[in-house]
């Protein structure tokens, strides 16, 4: 049974379409990007399914029960945990702070939480910068911030809003074989990312969608051949 | 070093009046500490969750209509009035805050501001239980044992001691929230409110706790006034100016700091009330207002974490 799945999900913001009848799966274990031009209803997709915004119409159904209209706290508790495309870190507490007040969620003891915390910030590689405020640390370090809050939360299910924007080649690099460690450690993740050489290496499926519609469902080397990809992406031929 | 000092400080609270037992300074340290519980009550929402409320007179004034009502109509004692007073201003805090915390922001603050008015309004117009504008007022307290002897109520003394003992809950109090998670999870509300509700804080619900913990202690520093001054109008316990006193003294003081209420408290009231003797004195004018502008101005601009905020890191205290 797949782990996530989207439902003639439809948003408008008053006259505008943000999201139109978008249907897709995810599978338990899988790495699916998701991407699309500027605009394209990314960002609101997730927003929709991490609980923040309420759908119009459609279902979203989490291991087969409706999460749709649930407050973003209650998504967590179910097991889907996101990142926000801009950070949102906590400044002016610690990095360990940070991610402890996130694992209160599953371990309520501030001493079991703080371990929870230290285990995933080594993972993370920023076990070195736990005393340090979390707005001090450099863009890359406050991305990895992000996802080390939101896994510290123990979710099935990882949101991940372009964690590799604003970052530089290597750092897109290091960041790369992250995501896919996350997903070893068996984490399901949907990732929307703008970096599409990164999506592509990693991704074992890739949905496109474009003015809120999906337009494509495939394996990366499919997508990048799909002409209504192509189209969305670089206009069509004028004839 | 930190226990003798915190020993030291507890000592001279609860010895201060026989210090200087001159009627007059004892009535300032009773408002001192009054106004410490209400900088700590603000502090409790404003400081760590981040939510700045300019009506919480509303609690104040919910705790001395409570405290009042049940001694003059039904004849319960001000020892059991006064916390029930804090009870009930808790007890209102929760439809508030379910309502007030849809919003976010300048909005919030804004709508504490409007609820403030109405409850006012609803006590100036309900007369049957609140007399209106003319007020409740009591003539006699009820006679107290203390051991052997009868505590003399027309002494300042014993409500020293009463002010004392809730300062001293307040300040446990917040030093308590600052180490459980409902704390934790305010500095989080405080930081980012999205991300808050992305690693599952439930922020309305632990908004409301923190709301009706902070209005706990307002409404109890308000039986107490009531108590005190044994009267009450809406105009004396509802008023915006109570808020916002309440405001200052949290930051001047140092907003999430545990001891910063009673700091600003000391500063704003004890000094602001010299500063009003010698404007009064000098240039027939009352002057006390001039000085928590100027204390702002000043705190906003060199302190922004508050008196206590700067000096906790001298001492080597997170409190």
């Amino acid at each position: 049974m797949a782990l996530l799945t989207v439902k003639g999900l439809t948003k408008y913001f008053g006259g505008l379409r943000a999201v139109h009848d978008l249907s897709f799966e995810v599978q338990p274990g899988e790495i699916l990007g998701l991407i699309g031009p500027n605009g394209a209803g990314k960002t609101t997709a997730f927003n929709l399914i991490a609980g923040f915004i309420h759908p119009t119409r459609g279902q979203i159904l989490l291991d087969g029960e409706s999460i749709a209209g649930m407050k973003p706290y209650a998504v967590t508790r179910k097991g889907i945990a996101r990142t926000f495309q801009i950070v949102k870190p906590f400044k002016k507490l610690t990095v360990l702070e940070n991610v402890t007040l996130a694992a209160f969620l599953r371990f309520p003891s501030r001493g079991e939480a703080e371990s929870q915390a230290r285990r995933v910030l080594e993972r993370m590689g920023l076990e070195s910068k736990i005393s340090a405020l979390a707005v001090d640390l450099t863009l890359s370090e406050q991305k990895r911030l992000e996802i080390a809050r939101a896994l510290a939360t123990q979710p099935k299910l990882l949101l991940l809003d372009e964690p590799m924007s604003g970052l530089n080649a290597t750092e897109i690099e290091q960041a790369s074989i992250l995501v896919r460690d996350i997903c070893k450690g068996g984490v399901t993740i949907v990732w929307v990312e703008h970096v599409l050489k990164a999506i592509m290496n990693s991704s074992n499926r890739v949905v496109v969608i474009n003015q809120g519609e999906k337009i494509a469902d495939a394996p990366p080397e499919q997508i990048v051949e799909n002409p209504n990809v192509i189209a969305a992406y670089l206009g069509t031929k004028r004839r | 070093m930190k226990k003798i000092i915190i020993a030291l400080a507890i000592l001279l609270l609860f010895t201060a009046p026989w210090i200087v037992s001159a009627p007059f300074f004892v009535h300032l340290m009773i408002m001192v500490l009054m106004w410490a519980v209400l900088g700590a009550s603000w502090n409790i929402l404003g400081g760590f969750t981040g939510q700045v409320s300019f009506g919480h007179a509303t609690f104040l004034g919910a705790g001395a209509y409570t405290t009042m009502i049940l001694y003059l109509k039904l004849g319960i004692a001000p020892w059991y009035g006064i916390p029930i007073g804090g009870l009930a201003a808790a007890l209102i805090a929760l439809p508030i805050g379910f309502i007030c915390f849809r919003l976010r922001g300048p909005y919030f603050a804004l709508s504490t501001l409007a609820v403030a008015e109405i409850i006012r309004l609803v006590a100036l117009n309900w007369e049957s239980l609140t007399n209106g504008p003319v007020g409740l007022l009591i003539t006699t307290l009820p006679d107290v044992t203390f051991g052997e002897r009868l505590i003399d109520w027309e002494s300042k003394i014993p409500f020293y001691y009463i002010i004392a003992v809730i300062t001293l809950g307040s300040i446990v109090a917040t030093y308590i929230m600052s180490r459980t998670r409902l704390g934790a999870y305010s500095l989080a509300i405080r930081e980012d409110i999205d991300s808050a509700e992305a690693i599952g804080i439930n922020t309305v619900q632990a908004r409301v706790a923190a709301l009706s913990l902070s209005a706990f202690f307002a409404g109890v520093a308000g039986g107490f006034y009531a108590m005190y001054l044994r009267y009450v109008d809406p105009d004396a316990v509802f008023s915006i100016a109570l808020s916002v006193e309440m405001v200052f003294i949290a930051v001047v003081g140092g907003l999430t700091t545990v001891a910063g209420p009673l700091i600003g408290a000391i500063v704003l009231v004890a000094f602001g009330e010299i500063f009003r003797e010698i404007f009064l004195v000098h240039f027939k004018l009352v002057g006390h207002l001039i000085f928590y502008g100027l204390m702002m101005m000043i705190v906003i601009r060199y302190l922004p974490e508050g008196i206590w905020g700067k000096l906790r890191l001298w001492f080597g205290s997170q409190h």
